[in-house]
């Protein structure tokens, strides 16, 4: 998808509570971004819809299960699937986390907050490139929430972000409320990390919404984009220019009515 | 401390038992076990009814704390909370939970299994007869078999949604053929013969030995048309001559 010029287009999260809605209004929605691993199966009912959608609307391929992260071997059975399902879909873009989930074969199936520090940055590097290499094609990595800081933790997220992204020649999915939720969560001003993102690098922006519980911001996908997001949203358009956009929610998930307007609200300031 | 050490202590409080004193750390911690149960809730739906919110939930603890998720898709969690039910205590008395269990698993992964065309009897029919015997016919990919000593099937389709609960039959025991109606999973009981060829196939026996371990006076043809209709069959092939 064209990151340049022109308004930016904004997407929605394509969830199975909204599919029928979906199908039968086909709302103004410039893509559907799935979660990788909803379509890891090899036939049935999940992939048929899919297939359906992509006959509709652009996709893009969002994992959570990767654990690009990890010290342990990145695992070539859930890259060889998410490979598969490229090949399938032919997506417009293809991004995971910049996190880990798993040590020694366990998972946490979660994403867990990577060390800011020059060992971590050095691996994760490594491995976004052995990804893209072995997809054959570029991989977005996403910033993440962090509720915790593992030692040792030196470099500043923003660094950490911008420096995997040089050296591993990917490209930027900058979740605009991760930045939010951390800046609250470890004191610092979300501007600054924004101003340290090189335009060129952002691909993607996403758009959630947290909730606060105890005593901090967690990244729940489960509420309305925040006013204060929506603030460092326009700080990131006035700094990047429109970028593809996605409105997130994974939980208590709402009458697609909800997502479109919030839909609707990113595009209109983008133009 | 190393990368990998620090990731497995971090790991190591995130799928404890206890909830870590750190309230960022205590986040994980409920994210990973939530992850879980929902990951068993989902993949376990008459389970669950039967057995209640609160005592599934338990269950769900429980086994999720004892047995990490060792994929990065969770859809492949929960393959073993049969065979766990079956020495919990609270479940002593009630027996036919495991196989409710297995029942539910099999349609689990039946859903997202391989799609295959329908079979084509009518290449079977072409095959010479003298060379029927040594066909090897496959299960279609997303086809199951479940046998429980219990009236499996009869729980499992009185406690789909809009059903009252209510299980048609209180004694088993069921032979159940898990398979894909179009995309929806649709398990059917078979009688003697179909199960026995069906088990057959799944052994990767060839049509010559599947007729034998059906014993003399079983119809082989009308066995094997009932499990076709019901789209059990995948394709088939030549055995590797010996």
């Amino acid at each position: 998808m064209d990151a340049g010029g022109g308004p930016a287009r904004v997407g929605i999260g394509l969830r199975a509570p909204h599919y029928r809605d979906l199908i039968e209004r086909r709302p103004d929605v410039a893509f559907l971004e799935a979660h990788s691993e909803n379509f890891f199966g090899d036939g049935g009912a999940a992939l048929a819809w899919l297939e359906r959608f992509r006959a509709l609307y652009p996709l893009s391929l969002h994992g959570v299960g990767l654990s690009l992260g990890s010290c342990d071997p990145l695992d070539e059975q859930h890259l060889a699937r998410l490979h598969a399902l490229v090949r399938r879909v032919e997506p417009v873009l293809v991004s995971e986390h910049l996190s880990w989930s798993s040590a020694g074969d366990r998972h946490a199936n979660d994403l867990l907050p990577l060390p800011l520090s020059e060992e971590a940055l050095d691996h994760v590097a490594r491995r976004v490139e052995h990804v893209q290499e072995r997809l054959g094609r570029e991989l977005l990595v996403e910033n993440v929430s962090a509720y915790a800081r593992i030692a040792p933790s030196s470099i500043p997220e923003w660094e950490f972000v911008a420096e995997v992204v040089r050296r591993s020649g990917c490209r930027l999915l900058l979740d605009v409320n991760n930045v939010w939720v951390n800046s609250a969560n470890h004191g610092f001003d979300p501007r600054r990390y924004l101003d340290a993102i090189d335009p060129a690098s952002v691909a993607e922006i996403h758009l959630a919404g947290f909730e606060r519980a105890a005593g901090m911001l967690v990244d729940t996908h489960g509420a309305p984009v925040a006013g204060e997001v929506w603030e460092l949203y326009e700080y990131a358009l006035a700094r990047f220019g429109p970028r593809p956009t996605l409105i997130e929610w994974d939980t208590d998930i709402p009458e697609l009515d909800v997502l479109l307007a919030e839909a609707r609200r990113a595009r209109a300031l983008a133009t | 401390m190393s990368l990998a050490s620090a990731q497995a202590e971090f790991l190591d409080a995130v799928l404890g038992e206890e909830e870590p004193a750190d309230a960022g750390l205590a986040v994980y911690h409920r994210t990973a076990l939530a992850s879980r149960r929902s990951a068993l809730a989902a993949a376990y739906p008459v389970v669950r009814r039967l057995v209640g919110t609160a005592f599934f939930d338990e269950a769900a603890a429980r086994y999720a704390h004892g047995t990490p998720s060792t994929s990065g898709d969770l859809h492949a969690y929960g393959a073993g909370l049969a065979g766990y039910l079956e020495g919990y205590a609270p479940a002593r008395g009630l027996e036919f939970l495991p196989d409710t269990a297995r029942l539910e698993w099999a349609v689990h992964t039946c859903a997202h299994a391989a799609d295959s065309a329908d079979f084509d009897f009518a290449a079977l029919g072409r095959v010479p007869a003298e060379a029927l015997d040594g066909i090897v016919i496959r299960l279609h990919p997303a086809a199951r078999l479940v046998a429980s000593s219990h009236p499996v099937l009869a729980i499992w389709e009185a406690n789909q949604e809009g059903c009252d609960g209510k299980p048609g039959r209180d004694q088993g025991p069921d032979h159940v053929l898990v398979r894909r109606l179009g995309f929806a999973v649709a398990p059917v009981a078979l009688e003697p013969a179909s199960w026995e060829l069906a088990q057959a196939f799944a052994r990767g026996a060839t049509l010559g030995q599947a007729a034998d371990a059906l014993g003399t006076g079983e119809p082989l043809g009308a066995a094997l048309s009932r499990l076709a209709t019901l789209g059990a069959l995948g394709g088939f092939e030549h055995a590797p001559r010996s």
